[in-house]
């Protein structure tokens, strides 16, 4: 299967990683590689055959509607080098 | 607007926020007005390793929208991952349904003047909310806060079939009661739990091809509703006219200017790559579970209405006026359990307490006058104890001082003269310190009756009953 | 003091128990074997004073009889499990400075087990890789030969156990995680049915794949770790309400087996030494009372193409979250939005990471989701029944773990040929069954694995084969 420039190009933006002019011959390879040995699976009739998302079904897990509060504002953002008053902060944006 | 043979075709999507106590999938509150980021927990903020976990009473509250619009219930609820980049999204992905929403195939009536019409809803489904970016808060940033995200949504998508901004608006409404009254979202667009984005085209009548849409973002007014949409279908009939395309693409409005404006959208040509969550499991629901809930549904709008009309003899606006939420038309019910006329209740309710209520700013929950303050002044008036301008005075007075009925016409007397004697001897002062007035009036001014009654109001500090007045002074001039 | 660091599990326990010796002294016994084993990198972290401290909390509390079941044991924790305050890195530059607020279940139910966390170990980038050449960290050496691979991405687990700096280490295995670094090494690994290891704060990879569980000396060992580690767990919507048998007991009992014996996979094994162990290794099962039964799995081929779409696909989106704002790497040159998420995760993530994203966005996305994701998991329907039909007739299935033992670090650069050595592993994956690999000859002076895949939830079940071998053979222990 055949990867071209413009699927890379799509790949990059949708992902937000960059694909630069030295690494995209072989990321091509390595791409097409992996896609000829995935489209074996051409060889199966599978019209007939649900998609399987989970292996086991069997329990259903839902909570009750009642808030806890166990968490510190101040704690998660030590995490985070970027942050003003309580608010994240990012480059601006402009809509 | 002229039309000019052009047809629009305008559907709403409108995103309501549940009335739950947490998130959808984490346990975090959710009270309107936190300081930034107080309500975001580790699984909020999409942290390495945090997992989701469905809230019960949103599906409780889908159920009961799904049963009330009389829609296909899923079997399964199944939700799925919609994938794109935006610092609102903190895993990069927001969970939503895609191709088995909750709550399939529905409808809602509306009304729009004398013509009723059946509004289809194409399906309804649960989904996280994001988070809010504030770009004008710092000079060289975006401010991001996460307190929202994660908030249930239930995204409700009707058909395509609203023809005029004015059906748009009804419809709207009309999804406002019915999510009011079950009690599932205060619908409130002010502070955000209820949105409505509306994708509208133009064709021609008889086209069976419709035209290209726009969707039209940031409404959070039923009156903006009603004047974006006229602003956009005008926009594009103009363009068609001219020849020129329309193209499809996210509109913003602005209410400050009153148009539409291409939106620098963030989820341009974005491909979301949705695919079936891996973290939560289908849960499924029972018939008999729908069942239930179909039995447990509170008393909705128009069947109350047609109640109304039907038990109480109510007019249709009227009825309309007093089923327009659980909590008015619950009011209206407490007041005729004292035995008053039902429409007299209707004007009082709708015209003087609503008055009274907007200007406090108060929900008629928290209304300082009573169903039982009502039901009283009503009983008086018809009992012609006291007049009507003294009664509103009571209202007042009861709001801002408290009391009961009884004793506060004692106290300030207001007690309504209706002895024709003593209404007949102040009318006759009256009369005689007006003498000039009385002649012009007797030879055909007929507005000068306002200013007599008027007179004999004053002297009797409004406890004459204007009835009597104008009755005996028709009886003076007719002799 | 050299022997305690050999010690089992078991043994270690009875040890403390009968006091032969303290927690204090193994611990230290550890921590100076970690040092003068440093070379290996096995550790990304390692928690030396607070590892002491811990040891004579646990030596107050054996001496007060007040004795938990794993007291005073020391292990190591793969760096994908979150501790609260620790550092988690998951192998890579994007996570090199995050500090967990919160700590995974499987940490908090090992730790109130008793047991004493040495560190985290070194494992391929985000658990993507076979040979933990992908590490922000380095390579881990196979402690057997240090020029070669101890296998991944569970690489720095497994080669802790074999060089023993501890008794047991927990590990993750998506597609092969634990099964084939523990046959890389010559030591036992599980990997339970999914589900029945909380995922909560384990970092996700692939979600509907990923498993937790044991890399210890023997099969008696990784019942007793995997015992205190399963359970249902609330905060994760996958994990299974189940019962959790008591595999300490289990692993020892008197059970009658019958082993399924793949015949696709018997037919196709090309190197003969793994072909020759393998069936001495069924012999020597038969000999002692199995019964051996030929099964066909005549979908199996095709693991590794559905493996490859479904596993970069989840992995593309849950690596969505990796943007620098809350927490992680965040890019220095970022002057706009866009910037700041394309530099810090590209800064942030190492080339196999970036593939597999690459490939998992490409196979969602538009046009392409049908082929690929779709028609993968429908694949992975007709493995699971394949496995569905095979357990209608036997209790457990036995195949090599590899096709090959390890290989030097550096020497396979083909993407597809490094997946290939998951090709026996990645079935039980897709199906969600319990499996292990146990140490069962050598190849190239190298030890191979004999792998044992049971039912839902039969972890005990192929834990007492497992003893069984061991019992009867000499190729897990360490020489």
């Amino acid at each position: 299967m055949k990867i071209k420039e413009q699927d890379l190009k799509n790949i990059s933006l949708l992902s937000k990683i960059k694909i630069d002019e030295e690494t995209s011959n072989s990321l091509i390879k390595d791409l097409e590689s992996i896609l000829t040995m995935v489209n074996k699976m051409d060889e199966l009739d599978t019209t007939k055959i649900n998609p399987l998302t989970h292996p086991i079904e069997n329990t259903q897990t839902m909570r009750e509607d009642i808030e806890k509060k166990d968490f510190e504002r101040e704690k998660l953002q030590e995490l985070s080098k970027e942050k003003d008053s309580g608010f994240y902060l990012t480059p601006k944006v402009i809509e | 607007m002229s039309l000019n043979n052009w047809q629009p075709v305008i559907g709403l999507e409108v995103h309501v926020q549940l009335a739950t106590k947490t998130k959808l999938f984490s346990s975090s509150p959710v009270a309107f007005g936190a300081e930034p980021n107080t309500q975001a927990s580790e699984i909020d903020l999409g942290l390495p390793g945090v997992l989701p976990v469905l809230n019960k009473e949103a599906i409780s509250h889908a159920l009961k929208f799904g049963c009330a619009i009389n829609a296909e219930i899923s079997e399964k609820v199944i939700f799925a991952r919609k994938n794109y980049f935006y610092p609102d999204l903190p895993k990069g992905y927001q969970i939503s349904q895609l191709d088995d929403p909750i709550v399939g195939k529905g409808s809602v009536e509306i009304k729009v003047g004398e013509k009723s019409k059946i509004i289809g809803v194409t399906r309804a489904h649960l989904e996280e909310d994001a988070g809010k970016s504030i770009h004008d808060l710092y000079s060289n940033n975006s401010a991001i806060d996460l307190n929202r995200a994660g908030t249930c949504l239930l995204e409700i998508v009707s058909e395509p079939d609203l023809s005029s901004a004015e059906e748009a608006v009804e419809y709207l409404k009309k999804i406002h009661s019915i999510v009011t009254f079950l009690g599932i979202s205060d619908g409130d667009m002010s502070q955000g739990s209820m949105r409505c984005d509306a994708n509208v085209s133009v064709k021609r009548p008889g086209d069976q091809k419709l035209g290209t849409r726009t969707e039209l973002k940031n409404i959070n007014s039923f009156k903006f509703v009603e004047k974006a949409i006229i602003f956009e279908i005008d926009r594009q009939i103009k363009k068609l006219e001219k020849g020129e395309e329309i193209f499809q693409e996210t509109r913003l409005y602005d209410s400050k200017k009153n148009l539409t404006r291409s939106m620098r959208s963030k989820e341009e040509a974005n491909d979301y790559r949705y695919f079936p969550e891996p973290d939560l499991i289908p849960i499924k629901i029972s018939k008999d579970q729908i069942a239930d809930v179909r039995k447990s549904l509170p008393e909705l709008p128009e069947i109350m209405k047609e109640r109304f009309m039907n038990s109480y003899d109510l007019s249709d606006d009227n009825a309309e006026l007093v089923t327009i939420n659980k909590e008015t038309a619950s009011f209206f019910e407490d007041v005729l359990s004292y035995e008053v006329s039902p429409k007299n209740v209707v004007n009082w309710i709708t015209g003087d307490l609503f008055a009274l209520l907007n200007k406090h700013d108060t929900n008629i929950s928290e209304s300082k006058v009573t169903p039982k303050h009502i039901a009283e002044i009503i009983q008086n008036i018809e009992d012609q104890k006291i007049s009507g301008p003294s009664a509103k005075k009571l209202l007042e007075m009861i709001w801002s001082e408290g009391g009961e009925v009884q004793d506060l016409i004692r106290k300030e007397g207001l007690e309504q003269i209706s002895n024709d004697d003593e209404i007949e001897k102040i009318l006759d002062e009256v009369i005689s310190e007006n003498q000039k007035q009385f002649e012009q009036l007797k030879s055909g001014k007929d507005r000068l009756q306002g200013f007599f009654v008027g007179q004999v109001m004053k002297k009797t500090a409004g406890s004459a009953s204007p009835q009597v007045v104008n009755k005996l002074l028709k009886d003076k001039l007719s002799k | 003091m050299s022997e305690l660091i050999n010690l089992s599990l078991t043994d270690q326990i009875l040890g403390l128990a009968n006091k032969s010796f303290s927690s204090k002294e193994i611990t230290e016994a550890y921590l100076n074997e970690i040092k003068k084993k440093k070379t290996l990198n096995c550790f990304i972290s390692v928690f030396e004073e607070e590892s002491k401290e811990k040891a004579l909390l646990a030596d107050e509390n054996i001496a007060k009889n007040k004795v938990r079941p794993l007291e005073g044991i020391p292990i190591a924790h793969k760096d994908i499990f979150c501790i609260k305050d620790k550092k988690t890195t998951c192998g890579s530059k994007m996570l090199s400075n995050f500090i967990s607020p919160y700590s995974s279940e499987v940490f908090s139910k090992l730790n109130n087990a008793g047991t004493i966390t040495l560190g985290k170990t070194n494992m391929d980038e985000f658990a993507m890789g076979s040979s933990n050449e992908t590490s922000f960290y380095g390579n881990v050496l196979n402690p057997i030969n240090e020029k070669l691979s101890p296998g991944g991405s569970s690489g720095g687990s497994a080669a802790a156990v074999r060089a023993n700096l501890c008794s047991f280490a927990t590990a993750t295995d998506t597609g092969g995680s634990i099964r084939q670094p523990a046959s890389f090494c010559g030591v036992t690994g599980i990997k339970p049915t999914y589900g029945r290891v909380s995922r909560w704060g384990m970092i996700a990879f692939a979600s509907s794949l990923d498993q937790a569980g044991i890399i210890a000396k023997n099969a008696k060992d990784a019942a007793i770790a995997l015992k205190y580690m399963s359970g249902f767990d609330q905060k994760d919507s996958t994990s299974l309400n189940e019962e959790v048998k008591d595999l300490q007991k289990e692993v020892d009992a008197d059970q009658e087996h019958i082993i399924g014996i793949p015949k696709e996979i018997i037919e196709n094994i090309k190197n003969d030494h793994v072909r020759d162990s393998f069936r001495n290794a069924i012999s020597i099962l038969e000999e002692d009372g199995a019964k051996i039964v030929e099964i066909n799995l005549p979908h199996i081929e095709y693991s590794l193409p559905a493996y490859y779409v479904i596993a970069p696909a989840e992995c593309s989106a849950n690596l969505a979250r990796y943007d620098g704002i809350r927490f992680g790497h965040r890019s220095d040159s970022a002057s706009s939005l866009e910037d700041l998420y394309v530099n810090s995760r590209t800064e942030g993530f190492g080339k196999e990471v970036k593939n597999r994203i690459f490939i998992g966005t490409f196979c969602l996305s538009a046009g392409y989701y049908d082929a690929f994701y779709n028609k993968a998991l429908k694949v992975r329907n007709l493995i699971k029944s394949d496995f569905d039909e095979a357990f209608k007739k036997v209790s457990s299935i036995a195949m090599p773990t590899c096709s090959n033992s390890s290989f030097e670090l550096g020497s396979i650069s083909d993407p597809v040929e490094m997946y290939e050595q998951d090709i026996y592993t990645i079935p039980a994956n897709l199906a969600g069954l319990p499996a292990l690999s146990i140490p069962s000859g050598t190849a190239e002076e190298m030890p191979i694995g004999l792998q044992l895949i049971g039912n839902y939830l039969e972890e005990g079940k192929i834990l007492n084969l497992a003893n069984k071998f061991q019992k009867l053979t000499d190729f897990h222990e360490f020489k």
